[in-house]
Order: structure tokens, then sequence, then C-alpha cells
């Protein structure tokens, strides 16, 4: 591979010359550095396969196997300097990709020499028209560039930790391995219990211990908490909800179940009538009585009665000590009492 | 006979039944009534296959809608043959009992290499050439070519097959390789389409693992299978790894360096066609502009290059501009091999993420990850216009593809890794780079969300907790077998030390200790001499093997060995390997006897089966743990103990130990059969390796068998064997290990076996 490197004009290979670094410069030719401090001892000259104009100080080490690729990227890395539009930058998917696959015919051409004075012209025509989605772009970085950030910042931040945290846990278990040997030669050395209830009691304490550990290694993973998120909580870049392969295992809360208490009301008055006896009060008297197809619908007598009353003694719930908040809770609970009302 | 399971009217081929196989089939059938996912251990010999099909058909008959498919996946093409002729056992007593021709069609699914009937394709030997091949005579591009000139050759078999096979559906029956190639020959119909046709409507397809599993092959044959499918995967114990290689992507130098002849022979064949035929460029081109798909994707024949996974809203995009016209991509793709030449050159190890990669070729040399992510596909597309019809060549460049491919589709999950040389030879500069997938999860998933049932069951699978942990799913049933046994055919022992009291083990720090290579050569020299016939010994690797036979011969323990048996070693050389295979059945069988050395996770380890006088003992050497250094192992670890919290240790323990049971159930083929286990390592009688053992071995192995010295071991070898060699008839079996359809419905059985089912 390596070994086969040689340079073109001196014919010496990397085999033979192992120190030997091979150059390129921007017409993709291949020269090794003796050669080039030969050949540009003046600053500048030509190529001695393409004979095109070459500054000695253009010249870089080759990266690559093959020189044209060195070119190829070479003039990639310059024109993509200028040709930056992004997705975001077109209506749709289609003239984004006829853009990229123009951007793509100007390096190709550019790379092979192919129409030199058109290609020139289309990139300074666009230049021109360009020049301040180019200035924009050039400080933004692409939805992707970011994405891929972010993972690698994501990466570094886990690593870090988990190797502190397992480090931790790896001693701390160690630790707890030796104290409890201790202890159970301890209390074999000096307690006058029966050595096999010690020994057994000590088994199974070493079990319970490696029941918990399992626990203890699972929890470190859920403390990992991304910094994906901005201090008012909305995620940064699209990732975040995809990321996390994983749902949480749903949290039983162990709060005390709910229970409905009548909430107790003083009135400033009489209390009002129930439901069952505003006929017998002669309530009514005042109200339409029902006809048959009313009744089949579910509605009775009581209920405009209810709504009646309700208008007529709202006031009374009404005083001027209460606190706003209780006034609203009388309010909203007297709408219940309809409500029951309505249902019975 | 025709058993009740649980109210399912089962017909089971044989006369008897081990009671255990009744248990398998009620808990089969409740996971498939719940429809969900189960993992079922029971031992070999105790007839899985069998027990398995005969449900499954008679679930299939009984609810003709919820059940409509049994996916069958074996390892290897011997496997394979065998689960088809317990089918057709099965068919044929169907048949018997119901007096008619069965509407059930099954059908066995294997390589073109073992299935192709042409007369000059099917002499090649290589699977890959076959295929090549295959290709050139059958895309749709040379048969049109044959249609305006000749002279093109295509094949005649996949002709008749396209013009008549494809309305006439395979008549039903049981088909092995066999019996395809013969239907193929005398309808004149390529047996290998007609296989992949028949797929669709096919009650049960029995397969390899790969057609389900490696995504770039199920894209392609296994697409159109319905949901409403059970899914068995056989001898799976090794599944997580299947997944994980059939993900992976190793690219080396060499590798690389054909890469970059086949790109100069693109180069060469686009400026070619421009010249002479430049509509069809065009014509591909409009078609990647307007974004659709291949319309020939339907084209079967057209489908030798193949995609791995993509989210299918990828698929769905129109190709980036990027890439789009044929010179652009050839150029594209060379910057990308030249990039990974410029990866591999090296001076020590790396190891990156997939978004670390992705930055980096996209600051070096200007590849974003769109086009990357499509190259698989473009390459696909491109070989098709480009009609090039021998793709043998091109399957470097499609490795490349692919890699390029999935290490823009995944970030998490996969690493890079790229060594300058091998471990063992660290001055021979031989840089590959690993592309390594470490969640083995991610290749089964879509097997797991299709298939109603997945059943994965093995001989060996304990223990049974790890398995839905690390391929990530929640399986409905998860139970271990047993064996019923009317005698103690297995004699499970751990021998800890030597008659000198001196601890074997195959400890890193102990490896080299000659009193303990001496130890375990006088352990395999007393138990030669004490037991008849074949004994198998497994060694951790193939390296121990040998600096342990070395020392044996300079301790004069080979010669001492040779007094009583002959000594055969099983080589890296898979030829070598068979050959003394041969050799140590033919001992075997002349009464000679003989002694096989060999290596756990070799070939002889997996699949390999050393059944009565063939193997009376399996001698384990060591714990046989995986070489704990290599960077893909520890990479993997990392990630499990990250994502699924599973400790190092636990995963390597586990896997060391399914690899052991694999070895000791070498020699245990059936009830008849009986055999020695003899696990030759201190550390085996603790708690967390022995726990770890399958059950059915567990249950044999007695506290007082688990620190034994060599002495004392061969004594006890002595004992037992001498019991075993009574003569053992059917009528000891019946009623304990064996039952009749009566003694299985006779309540105390019926007990019994809810017992045990209950017991798990």
């Amino acid at each position: 591979m390596d070994d086969y490197q040689t340079c073109p004009k001196c014919k010496t290979t990397k085999y033979r010359n192992p120190a030997m670094v091979l150059m390129v410069n921007a017409c993709g030719h291949a020269l090794c550095e003796s050669c080039v401090e030969l050949l540009f001892a003046k600053g500048s000259g030509a190529c001695p396969e393409c004979k095109c104009p070459l500054r000695r100080n253009n010249f870089r080490v080759q990266l690559f196997e093959d020189p044209a690729v060195d070119k190829e990227v070479d003039i990639r890395k310059r024109i993509l300097k200028e040709f930056n539009k992004r997705q975001e930058d077109f209506p749709t998917l289609r003239e984004y990709n006829d853009y990229l696959e123009e951007v793509e015919t100007i390096i190709f051409n550019l790379v092979f020499d192919i129409d030199p004075t058109n290609t020139n012209k289309m990139i300074d025509n666009y230049k021109k028209e360009n020049k301040d989605i180019t200035q924009k772009n050039r400080n933004r970085q692409s939805q992707e560039e970011m994405e891929l950030e972010e993972l690698l910042e994501a990466e570094k931040a886990q690593q870090s930790e988990k190797a502190n945290l397992y480090v931790n846990a790896e001693l701390e278990e160690k630790k707890q391995k030796h104290k409890a040997r201790e202890k159970l030669i301890d209390e074999l050395m000096f307690s006058d219990a029966d050595a096999k209830s010690i020994v057994a009691s000590h088994v199974q304490a070493t079990a319970a211990l490696a029941k918990e550990q399992p626990k203890a290694a699972a929890q470190p993973s859920s403390g990992v908490v991304k910094s994906s998120k901005f201090s008012s909580g909305i995620q940064i870049g699209l990732r975040g909800q995809h990321t996390n392969s994983f749902l949480p295992i749903p949290k039983q809360e162990d709060l005390p179940l709910y229970r409905y208490t009548a909430p107790v009301f003083d009135y400033d008055g009489p209390p009002p009538p129930p439901i069952e006896k505003l006929g017998k009060l002669n309530y009514f008297a005042n109200i339409r009585a029902a006809n048959i197809a009313e009744r089949a619908g579910g509605y009775t007598e009581a209920m405009s009665c209810c709504r009646a009353l309700q208008e007529a003694l709202g006031g009374l719930f009404y005083s001027p000590q209460l606190t706003h908040k209780t006034a609203v809770l009388a309010t909203n609970s007297s709408t219940q009492d309809t409500d029951d009302m309505e249902t019975t | 006979m025709k058993l009740n399971v649980d109210g399912l009217l089962v017909y089971f081929p044989y006369d008897y039944i081990y009671p255990e196989q009744f248990s398998y089939m009620l808990e089969l059938k409740r996971a498939l009534d719940a429809k969900g996912h189960c993992l079922l251990e029971m031992p070999s010999g105790t007839g899985k296959t069998t027990t398995l099909l005969s449900l499954i058909v008679a679930y299939m008959k009984a609810h003709p809608l919820d059940l409509t498919k049994l996916v069958y996946c074996s390892r290897t093409v011997p496997e394979i043959e065998k689960v088809m002729e317990e089918l057709r056992k099965l068919m044929n007593y169907y048949e018997k009992e119901m007096g008619m021709e069965q509407n059930i069609l099954g059908l066995a699914l294997s390589s073109r290499k073992n299935l192709c009937i042409h007369p000059s394709v099917s002499k090649e030997r290589e699977g890959k050439v076959v295929d090549g091949r295959c290709y050139s005579l059958t895309a749709s591009f040379v048969r049109a070519r044959h249609a305006a000139d000749d002279a093109v050759p295509i094949c005649e078999f996949y002709e008749g097959f396209d013009a008549h096979g494809k309305e006439f559906p395979l008549p039903p029956g049981v088909y092995n390789l066999d019996d395809l190639k013969e239907y193929g020959q005398m309808k004149r119909w390529c047996p290998y389409f007609l296989a992949r046709h028949t797929i669709t409507h096919a009650n049960i397809v029995v397969y390899s693992y790969h057609y389900l599993l490696d995504p770039k092959i199920a894209e392609v044959v296994s697409k159109e299978i319905s949901k409403t499918s059970v899914v068995v995967f056989d001898e799976a114990h090794n599944i997580d790894n299947v997944c994980i290689d059939s993900m992976s992507v190793k690219i080396t130098k060499r590798l690389l360096d054909k890469c970059s002849n086949s790109i100069t022979i693109l180069e060469t064949t686009i400026s070619n066609m421009k010249e002479n035929d430049s509509k069809r460029l065009e014509k591909e081109y409009k078609r990647l502009v307007e974004g659709l798909r291949d319309a020939t994707i339907a084209r079967e024949t057209d489908m030798a290059l193949v995609n791995p996974v993509l989210p299918s809203e990828i698929l769905e995009e129109a190709v980036p501009g990027t890439i789009r016209t044929a010179e652009h991509f050839v150029a594209f793709l060379k910057r990308v091999v030249e990039y990974i030449k410029t990866r591999l050159r090296v001076q020590h190890v790396v190891q990156e993420s997939p978004a670390g990669f992705l930055r980096d070729i996209h600051t070096k040399v200007c590849i974003d990850r769109k086009p990357l992510r499509f190259s698989a596909e473009r390459l696909a597309s491109l070989i098709r216009t480009l009609e090039i019809s021998d793709l043998t060549d091109f399957s470097p460049l499609v490795t490349v593809s692919h890699f390029a491919t999935l290490v823009s589709t995944y970030t998490k999950g996969f690493t890079i890794i790229i060594e300058p040389f091998e471990d063992r030879a660290p001055t021979v500069s031989n840089p590959i780079l690993y592309f390594s997938c470490l969640d083995s999860s991610i290749a089964i998933k879509p097997v797991f969300n299709r298939f109603q049932t997945v059943v994965i069951t093995s001989g060996t699978l304990s223990p049974l907790d790890m398995y839905p942990k690390i391929l990530d799913f929640h399986p409905v049933i998860m139970t271990s077998f047993t064996m019923t046994l009317a005698r103690p055919c297995i004699l499970p022992m751990i021998v800890s030390k030597g008659n000198d009291q001196v601890a074997m083990s195959s400890r890193y720090e102990t490896r080299e200790d000659t009193a303990v290579i001496r130890n375990y050569g006088n352990l395999l020299v007393e138990v030669a001499a004490a037991v008849p016939d074949g004994i198998v010994c497994f060694f951790t690797s193939y390296l121990y093997l040998e600096t342990i036979v070395s020392s044996w011969y300079d301790q004069g323990i080979i010669d001492q060995l040779q007094r009583h048996k002959l000594l055969f070693i099983e080589t890296q050389d898979a030829a070598e390997t068979s050959l003394a295979l041969i050799n140590y059945i033919k001992a075997c069988d002349n009464g000679r006897g003989a002694v096989l050395l060999s290596v756990a996770r070799g070939k002889v380890s997996e699949g390999i089966d050393f059944d009565h006088h063939l193997g009376r003992a399996v001698l384990m050497f060591g714990i046989p743990y995986v070489y704990t250094q290599s960077r893909i192992l520890r990479a993997r670890l990392e990630y499990l103990r990250d994502q699924f919290q599973i400790k190092e240790n636990d995963f390597l323990t586990f896997d060391a130990m399914r690899h052991a049971a694999q070895c000791l159930g070498r020699c245990m083929r059936g009830k008849t059969d009986y055999g020695i286990m003899i696990l030759a390592d201190k550390r085996f009688s603790r708690a967390d390796k022995r726990s770890k053992l399958p059950k059915w071995i567990q249950e044999h192995l007695k506290d007082t068998n688990c620190n034994l010295s060599t002495e004392e071991c061969v004594q006890i070898c002595k004992r037992w064997l001498r019991q075993m060699a009574q003569p053992f008839s059917r009528e000891d079996q019946l009623g304990i290990s064996l039952l009749t359809l009566e003694q299985l419905q006779s309540e105390e059985m019926q007990k019994k076996i809810q017992q045990r089912a209950q017991g798990v």
C-alpha cells in the first residue's frame, strides 16, 4: 500500500525512503518533499507534469492515496464555502436537490477542467446573487450538524458520568464485602453464640445485599439527565423524544385515596327547602305543571322551581365578611346542590 | 395418538409420548392463545421438533383464521431436512387418521446453491458464484436482450417458471429441498424461484435464520409473510450473535483495494454507455429526480443486490441531488473509499461512535449524512442501469455502500473500531475497520413487532431471563422443562482438584501451571481407562488446546492415553476437522474407542451430535469464557451495561455457561442414551455458575458431586457405568418417562404434569 507510493519526478519510493512525504498542489499532481524544495526554490514554478504555474506555499501533504481525490476535496471545500445554501432556503425538496446537483456539476467541471469559462461565469453569477444568504449561512450551523454535535456531546457527558459512577459503585461493593467479612470474623472470634448461626445470619445478610445491588446499579442510569433543554423546558433540537428508547416505568403514587366530604355552609338565613318537600310546602303553586311529553323527557316541576328559588335566594350566600374564595366555593356548591336536586 | 391439549385436538404421530412433550404443548398453546412471544427450553433428544409441529399444525387446523402460517427457522441444511422429515411423518399420520389428503403445504427454502438445477450453474461450489451466475442468466435486462438476440444465454428453468409456474400453485404436500428439485425437473421450472414464490401461500415454511434476521435478505424473501404467523427459532441459544453478525460490517484493506478496482470498472462502463446508449442513464436519472422508488423493484430476479433496513420514509424520499447523476455518484464512492483508506492508516486502535465518524467524514471530504444514507440504494440502482451481469466483482463495493448506509442510519447501538493490527501479530500491519452492532435487539425487533407469536426454543437457554433482556422483548411464557427419566441417564460432576489436591482451573493465572496441566491429563487418562467407547473433550480455545497438548506430549500423557484409546484433535481447518470426525466415528463404531479433543464454540460443539457410544463422556476443561480482551466484546459489554443494566460479569458468565451447556448436551441425545458430564474447573462449583446450567443438568448435579478429586470422580464413574450397562428396554420406561395415551390421561399423570407446569 503505502510502500508503493512513488514520486513521479525522482522515482523515490516510500519503501526505500520511509521519510518521503508526497505533496500535492492545486493541479492534483504529486511531488515528493525534496523535489518540491528543488523545483520551487524560487517560490513559484510550473508543475513538471501538466506545466501549470504553481506556488510553493500552496503545496500540502497528500492525504489520500489518489492525488486526484486530494484535488477534488480541495476544490470542493472552496466551492462549498460559497455554495452553502440549506434545505430551509428552498421551498421544495425538489429544488434543493436540483441546487445540490448544480453544485456537484460545478465541482465536477472544475476538477476535470470541462468548460472552464462557463463554469467560472456561473460561480461569479451565483456569488453576486446570493451574497446575503451565503454570509448568513456561514455563521449558522445546519440542522444536521447540530444534531450530530448534540449526539456527540451527549455521548461524552454520558461516558464521563458513567465512568465515575461505575468505578464508585465497584469500590463501594468491594468495601462492603470486606467489611462484611471482617465483621463475620470478629463475631466468630468474640461472640459466644453458636458459630453455625452466625455463619447462617451472615449468609442471609450477604444475600439480602446482593438483592439490593441490582437496584442500585439500575438507578444511576435513570439519574443521567441530558442537558438538551432550555431553562424554559423547551427541547433543543428535534430529537429528545426519540433518543430515549426506554419508556419510563409508570410511577405509582402512594397518596391516600380521595374521599368526598360534603361541604358545610353557614347560611345567613333559613335553610333552603329540600327537594322532596317542595311539593308539600306548596312551592309548585306558582309553576306551570309539566305535561306528559315533558315528563317523558325527564323534566319535572321541581327543576324550574329549584332554579327560581336559587335565583331568588342566591343573594343570601353573599356576606361581605367572607373572603372571595369561599364565596366562589359557596356559589359553586350551591349549583351543585341544585344539580343534586335535578337528578333526584 | 390423538391428544387433548387444553381443549385442542392434537394429532401426534407416535404411539408414545414423553410427559415433558405434553407439558411443552400446554405451554406453547398458552402462548399461541395469548398471541405473545415465548421462550421454551427443553433438553435435546426429547422430540422438540415433532412436538412443536404437531401442536402448531393442530392449532392451525382448529383456528384457521387466527393462525395462518408457521415459519420454522433452523440453523443448517441437515437440520432443515430433519424438520421436513418430522413434518412428513406428521402429515402421513393425519392422512391415515382422517383418510383424505390434507390441504397443507409445507416447504423448505435454501439458497440457490442448494436448489439450482441448471446443468452448468449447479456445478459451481461456492454460494456467491452460483448467485452471481444465476443473476447473469435471469436478470430482467438479460432476458430483454435475449428477446432481441438469441445468442444471449438465459436459464430455461427460470423462463419455464416465469411463463407457467406463477399461475399454478404447488399442490399441497410436504416438499424438502430434493422434492422441490425433482418437481422442478419434472415441470422444467426453477425450484428456487418456485419456492420463493410459494412462500407467500405455503402454510409451513422451513428455512434458515438469515432469511428472517438478516435485514438485507429478509427485505426480499420474507417481506410478504402475514402478521398472523408463528415464527419458531429452533436451536436459538446463539440467536443474539446471529442478530449482531447480520448487522455488522468488516472492512479490510484488501476489500478497499478491490473497491477501487470496481470503481474504475464503473467509470469505464459509464463513459462507454454515455457514448453508445445514453438514453438508459437519462432514464434512470429522470426516475431518481422524480423520487420514484424503482419500478423494477418488484422484479424478483433483480434482487441480487439488496439494502439493509431503512426507515421507510427515507426510501420514499428522492435521492439527494449530490449523487443523482452516475458520474457524481461514482466520484462520491471514490471519495468514501479513499476516506476509509486514510482512516485505516492508523498506528493505534481507534474507537468512535457513528456520530463521530459522520462528523469526521464531513470535515475531511465534505460528505453529508443524507447522500451516505442513500448510497446502498443508489449503487443497486446504478448497477441495474449499467446492466452489469457479473455481480461477484462488486460485492466489496456493495459491502462498503452498506456500511455507509448503516453508519448514517443508526447512531445508537453501533460502534466503529479500527484496529491497525491483530493482537496476536502486533508487528504485521493488517488494518481492519469493524462496524460492529452492539445491540442484538435491533435486527430482531422487526420480527417481534411483525409476528403475533415468536417461539424461541433450544436445548440450552439457561438462564432464561437473560434472553428477554438482550433481545429486548416481553415473553408471555418463559419455561424450562426437565427430562423425566426412568434411570439417571446423565452424571454431571464437577472435578475441582487432582489427586495431589492442586486445584484445577483454566484461570489465566494458573493456565501455564504444569501441575494444573498434568492434573487435567491425569483426569483424562483415568477417565479414558474407565469409560468405554467415545470420549469428547472441550477446551476453552484453540490456543489453550495446543499448549496443553504440547505439554502433555512432554509429560508422557499422550502415550498413556493412546494405550487406551485413539486420539483425534479438532483444528481450525474445516476439512481436517471433518476427516478427524469421520475417523473418530469409525474408531467408536468398531469398538476401539477414541478421544476427541475439541474446542468450545468450535464446529464440533455446535451441531454435531455424539449419541450413544459416540459420546459416553464429555469433559469440559475450564470455563469457556470468550476472549475478553477483544475490543468489540468490550464495547458490547459496555453497551449492555449502560442500556440494559447487565453487569459485565453476568453477561460473560452467561455466555460461558451457555456454551458449556451446549458442549455438555452433545452426549445426550435421547432417553435411551446415557453419558457422563465432567466439568473440570474449580469455579464451576460456585453458585453463580452452577445456577446458570440448564435445569435438566442441574437436577442431576448433586451437592456431593460438586467438589471431587480425580480419584473420586473415577470411582463414581465406574459404579455408574456398571449400573447403566444393564439392559434397558421400552417397558422399563413405560409409565415413567414414556406414556401411552391411557397413561397420559390417567388422573395421576395429569396431576403430575400440572404440577410440573406450575413448578417452573
